[in-house]
């Protein structure tokens, strides 16, 4: 399956049993996650102009794979958008805290 | 996360090419059968889905399994013809331009439904956001 921000199968993985506090969760930490997450969409948006590319230049002839790609590049890149806002929202949030 | 995308641009393409094929019979309905041709003479392309997305791989994609002429002509009594046989008769592909145009309007609708498949998906996919933001 297509999970360019790999949610799904986290959910899916992380779906049975809670990790309990103190205990570090398996897998890597949330920066690489992320890391991770946006090269995949950069790799997306590199994979829909290389198709647009190819489709002005007339290398292939199927407008709607290359419609749906610059789609999904979009849909995958304004999910990591909201998913960015939502984490510098919690960064402020700490920024916030008086000491 | 995108395999309705990949499902719905299965269809797309498939009913695509069954209008390349829709589009050659009308433009072809009017052409006689030349007997002395090397080519074999055209009849009425049918175009047959089968499910499964060769692109992709699902199994709940669809694609054109085969393109058959369906070698149906009927004859025309034109001794004027150069093309008559001796008896004065043409042969022409038995192709119902009304039909093709039926043809047409179906792969069109069929096409624009598959479209709003992927516009919902991709709505569904946009509201999503809303979830966090």
């Amino acid at each position: 399956m297509n999970d360019p921000l790999g949610i799904v199968s986290r959910i899916n993985t992380q779906a049975s049993g809670f990790s309990r506090p103190g205990q570090s969760p398996a897998g890597q930490d949330f920066k690489q996650e992320l890391l991770d997450e946006m090269r995949k969409v950069n790799q997306m948006q590199q994979d829909a102009t290389q198709a647009t590319n190819d489709l002005l230049t007339g290398q292939r002839d199927d407008i709607e794979g290359v419609m749906i790609a610059t789609q999904k590049a979009d849909s995958a890149f304004r999910m990591l958008l909201a998913l960015r806002n939502k984490v510098v929202d919690a960064y402020d949030e700490v920024r916030n805290i008086r000491v | 996360m995108f395999t309705s995308f990949d499902i719905s641009t299965s269809a797309l393409v498939a009913n695509r090419t069954r209008l390349d094929a829709i589009a050659a019979n009308i433009a072809n309905a009017d052409v006689p059968v030349d007997p002395k041709s090397r080519n074999p003479p055209f009849s009425e392309q049918v175009v047959y889905f089968a499910p499964g997305d060769p692109v992709s791989g699902d199994p709940n994609g669809v694609h054109v399994a085969a393109i058959q002429p369906r070698n149906d002509f009927r004859r025309a009594f034109e001794p004027w013809n150069p093309l008559a046989d001796k008896d004065g008769y043409v042969r022409y592909p038995n192709i119902d331009p009304v039909v093709q145009q039926a043809n047409a309007m179906l792969a069109t609708r069929s096409y624009d439904a598959n479209l709003a498949a992927i516009e919902a998906a991709k709505s569904m996919i946009s509201s999503s956001l809303s979830i966090i933001s």
